[in-house]
């Protein structure tokens, strides 16, 4: 029956955006997380891409989360001699995290977990009335 | 007798199989709406797929040659603007889709089971 493939392709939409959100959640915990020894590198942002995967059993294309990768971009320095982190010129080097761009991922997460939300609601309630045939 | 016999139910029949199709369709555009290079796709209206149907050529074995147009999945890419990863679904359409055939399944199954009340007066109960 395809509706209860329909209800397994939104569950595992639901499920990659939940892994997107949990990363989204570390770079924001993670903001200020510098390195404590001179010169250190500081945290590095998580990035998340999706992959559509082949259920070959049920033929059907669910989503997966395909890598969680690292931004390569450079750190931001900030001047703070007395910081532990501080290297010989006195800069620390601080995560690459900018939480605009972290919050506006998390918005665009919730709406798409939203979306597969109602696709599945829509769904269930085409199941129940074919099961209303019964009665 | 059996229940298939009857047009109304053997269109309905067919009917719910095409929302069945396309809600399976559409729930994996949604599911991939931030995969990269996904296209959004769906199936042709079933008003379409009805006309098309006709008297087609009969297949007396399976390992025959499929007559031209019966062996077409219908299902076709959709146009749309694409994102900068190569994505192609707005969620906004695909949600309304989403309503369409909600609305449409609600209507079949609405008519069959007035239909099947009918037959259950027809027969006394």
């Amino acid at each position: 029956m395809n509706l209860s493939r329909a209800l397994d392709i939104s569950a595992a939409g639901m499920s990659a955006q939940t892994t997107r959100l949990r990363v989204i959640a570390e770079n924001l915990a993670n903001q200020d997380s510098t390195g404590s020894t001179p010169g250190a590198a500081a945290y590095r942002r998580k990035t998340v891409s999706f992959a559509n995967r082949l259920d070959q059993a049920a033929g059907i294309d669910l989503v997966q989360v395909a890598r969680i990768g690292r931004d390569p971009s450079d750190f931001p320095l900030r001047y703070d001699p007395s910081h532990p982190a501080a290297d010989a010129r006195g800069y620390v080097r601080t995560p690459n995290v900018n939480s605009f761009v972290e919050v506006m991922d998390m918005r665009e997460a919730e709406r798409s977990y939203n979306a597969n939300l109602a696709v599945m609601q829509s769904t269930r309630g085409m199941l129940e009335r074919t099961i209303e045939f019964l009665k | 007798m059996d229940l298939s016999d009857v047009p109304l139910f053997a269109l309905a029949d067919r009917r719910l199989s095409w929302v069945d199709a396309r809600q399976t369709l559409l729930a994996q555009n949604i599911a991939n709406a931030d995969t990269p290079h996904w296209q959004a796709r769906d199936l042709k209206p079933f008003a379409a797929t009805l006309a098309a149907a006709g008297v087609p050529l009969l297949r007396t074995d399976p390992a025959h040659l499929a007559p031209p147009g019966a062996a077409a999945p219908g299902i076709a890419a959709q146009v749309t603007e694409r994102a900068p990863d190569g994505n192609g679904v707005a969620i906004d359409k695909e949600l309304v889709k989403i309503a369409d055939t909600d609305a449409a399944h609600e209507l079949v199954t609405g008519l069959t089971k007035k239909y099947l009340s009918l037959v259950r007066t027809a027969i006394g109960r």
